[in-house]
């Protein structure tokens, strides 16, 4: 017999206890897995935006509590293309609209010479005319989704659109979303003359961060969104998702330490005269510890195994919204799955110290009269 | 019988002037009051006398269980009072072995398993520690009962596979406190042949406390203890060893 498997036998003692301290650490690590996987998903479906139709980076306005919320003025948009080291600033407008049964659709308002020069390869139809008001290209997903080809007609907020495009784009909002001449998307969603973002393409021999930089310090009111994680300075979603993801994970550690130490504390209490036992015949006070915090360990990375897998399971359960489809592809980055061990470990820790160090202070005596 | 108080030059334990002291917050309890004795290597002595005389605190200070007040306790010739808790933690793993009243086997394990628990800690391979085990059981006669759980067996079988475990690291002394206080008197004539026998063939020394007189009767000495010192010691020159 080796020292884990005593570990596991005395774990599996009180089944009972130690399946719902698993059951409540392991809903824990669920809910960091899910969130952190939809977090990531999120901030690499966004990112896939910031470098949409080849761009560089992006500019958006200063302070927008939102990325859809942000404004730059359309007069604004020649002043940044005029910065030294841009070649081409592409206005786009973003207005979140429901189509079909999807409430979260993207019609993205684009001028019809950007989408013509750096837009989303076509797969079906044309561009956007010079001039048209009432044409659309869809993206792929978008098309499917509305199950709308080439030539059929589109409703969207009571505004009809003739389909003349669809693009595949690695872009989800706009392979999910749909492409309209800007003059309309601002009519539709009433933000005459304005841009929600502005994507930069750089001159050659030029640097992305000081170019971004220079952006910032010549044009007043406007960020530079150069990564993913740059979309925090605009989007408090962003800034929430992190929080929530910190907040769930200080939780668990805290709920779950408390668990696995009422679990073991109980443990301790009911094997005080084993651990005086083993004590007698040699077992020292180091390794009694360690059979302890090997026992809570153990549970915990039971849990997180549980967790990381009904996790994942939530994450699947939450992408057959068609909603959610649409707006974020699930990123299972491994540094996910690595936060959740953490997590587990930190609890595991946390709840076994005390009654770790409550056992190996015990002397063998002591410990073999408790009653 | 006789009476003997001498301490003798091949003494594996000898003991002077060990004193006890417990404090209870409000009041110090003196357990042990100056306690001194020698016992012979192969040697198995009783400690007798009422509850309460220091029968056990005695056992467990010389086992190492326990830390002294003062006194000076040689077990093979090493003052085991002034080590630190881990070395004579080590100490008792590699000399010493344990018969407890109420066996205090692990329930969730197997008899065998309770009986490699001591070599756990002395770095003897898993197959080497079954196979000891394995001996020690057959050794008690336990060999059959080997996988059984200790809810499994019986009394008597408990507290043989308690002797197993004692045995099993081949120690120098073995220490029983009231090995036969949970059993009937069959049983526990049963387990103190098995002791005897253990004694006879393998030099074994045996410290026992025991109520019993028929079990003490059967050692070579018996040390009567009253409020925590020795009160008379007794030679049962029919089972003199030596």
């Amino acid at each position: 017999m080796g020292f884990a498997q005593l570990v596991l036998r005395n774990l599996l003692r009180a089944r009972v206890r130690s399946g719902l301290t698993l059951v409540g650490i392991s809903l824990g690590i669920t809910t960091i897995v899910a969130l952190g996987v939809i977090t990531a998903g999120f901030k690499s479906t966004a990112g896939a935006f910031v470098q949409s139709g080849g761009a560089d980076f992006m500019v958006a306005q200063e302070g927008a509590a939102d990325m859809s919320f942000s404004t730059i003025p359309e007069t604004v948009v020649p002043q940044i293309a005029a910065v030294s080291g841009v070649a081409a600033a592409r206005g786009a407008l973003f207005h979140f609209t429901r189509a079909g049964s999807n409430p979260l659709f993207l019609l993205l308002g684009v001028t019809p010479g950007d989408l013509a020069a750096d837009g989303p390869p076509l797969v079906e139809g044309r561009y956007l005319a010079d001039g048209a008001t009432d044409e659309i290209v869809l993206g792929a997903q978008g098309a499917t989704d509305l199950n709308v080809r080439v030539g059929d007609a589109l409703t969207i907020d009571d505004r009809v659109f003739h389909v003349v495009g669809v693009v595949q784009s690695d872009v989800l909002w706009e392979q999910s979303g749909a492409l309209a001449p800007l003059v309309t998307v601002q009519e539709i969603a009433n933000r005459r003359e304005a841009v929600s973002v502005v994507h930069i393409t750089l001159a050659s021999g030029t640097k992305r961060d000081e170019v971004a930089r220079r952006i910032e310090d010549e044009v007043p009111g406007v960020v530079s969104i150069v990564t993913a994680d740059d979309i925090g300075k605009i989007d408090s979603g962003f800034q929430l998702l992190d929080a929530a993801n910190v907040a769930i994970s200080g939780l668990a550690i805290v709920i779950g330490g408390i668990g696995v130490m009422n679990t073991m504390v109980m443990s301790i209490f009911e094997r005080t005269r084993e651990i005086g036992v083993l004590r007698a015949v040699g077992w020292s006070g180091w390794r009694v510890l360690r059979m302890i915090l090997l026992e809570a360990l153990m549970l915990c990375f039971a849990a997180a195994v549980a967790g990381s897998f009904l996790g994942l399971l939530a994450v699947q359960a939450v992408m057959r919204i068609p909603s959610v489809r649409g707006f974020l592809e699930p990123s299972y980055e491994p540094n996910v799955f690595v936060q959740a061990f953490i997590v587990a470990i930190v609890v595991a820790l946390v709840g076994a110290v005390y009654p770790a160090i409550r056992a190996t202070r015990l002397t063998p005596m002591e410990a073999l009269r408790y009653e | 019988m006789t009476n003997n108080a001498s301490a003798t030059t091949d003494s594996i334990i000898q003991v002077d002037g060990l004193v006890k002291n417990y404090d209870t917050g409000a009041v110090q309890v003196q357990a042990l009051r100056g306690v001194s004795l020698s016992v012979r290597r192969g040697e198995m002595v009783a400690v007798m006398g009422p509850s309460g005389c220091g029968k056990t605190t005695l056992l467990n200070c010389l086992s190492g269980i326990d830390d002294v007040t003062s006194g000076r306790v040689l077990i093979e010739g090493t003052d085991i009072s002034t080590l630190d808790d881990n070395t004579k933690t080590s100490y008792r793993a590699r000399r010493m072995g344990f018969i407890f009243q109420f066996y205090n086997l692990l329930p969730v394990l197997t008899a065998v398993e309770n009986v490699e628990l001591p070599l756990l800690v002395s770095g003897t391979s898993p197959k080497e520690s079954r196979q000891r085990a394995i001996e020690a059981l057959r050794r008690v006669g336990l060999e059959e009962w080997a996988q059984h759980k200790p809810g499994q067996l019986s009394g008597g079988q408990r507290q043989r596979v308690t002797i197993a475990r004692a045995l099993v690291n081949r120690p120098a002394i073995v220490w029983a406190d009231e090995p036969t206080g949970d059993l009937d008197s069959a049983t526990a004539n049963d387990i103190m042949g098995l002791m005897q026998q253990l004694n006879r063939e393998q030099t074994l020394t045996f410290v026992i406390v025991t109520h019993d007189p028929s079990i003490a009767a059967r050692c070579h000495r018996i040390i009567h203890m009253q409020d925590g010192r020795i009160e008379r010691e007794v030679v049962n020159q029919e089972a003199r060893v030596g």
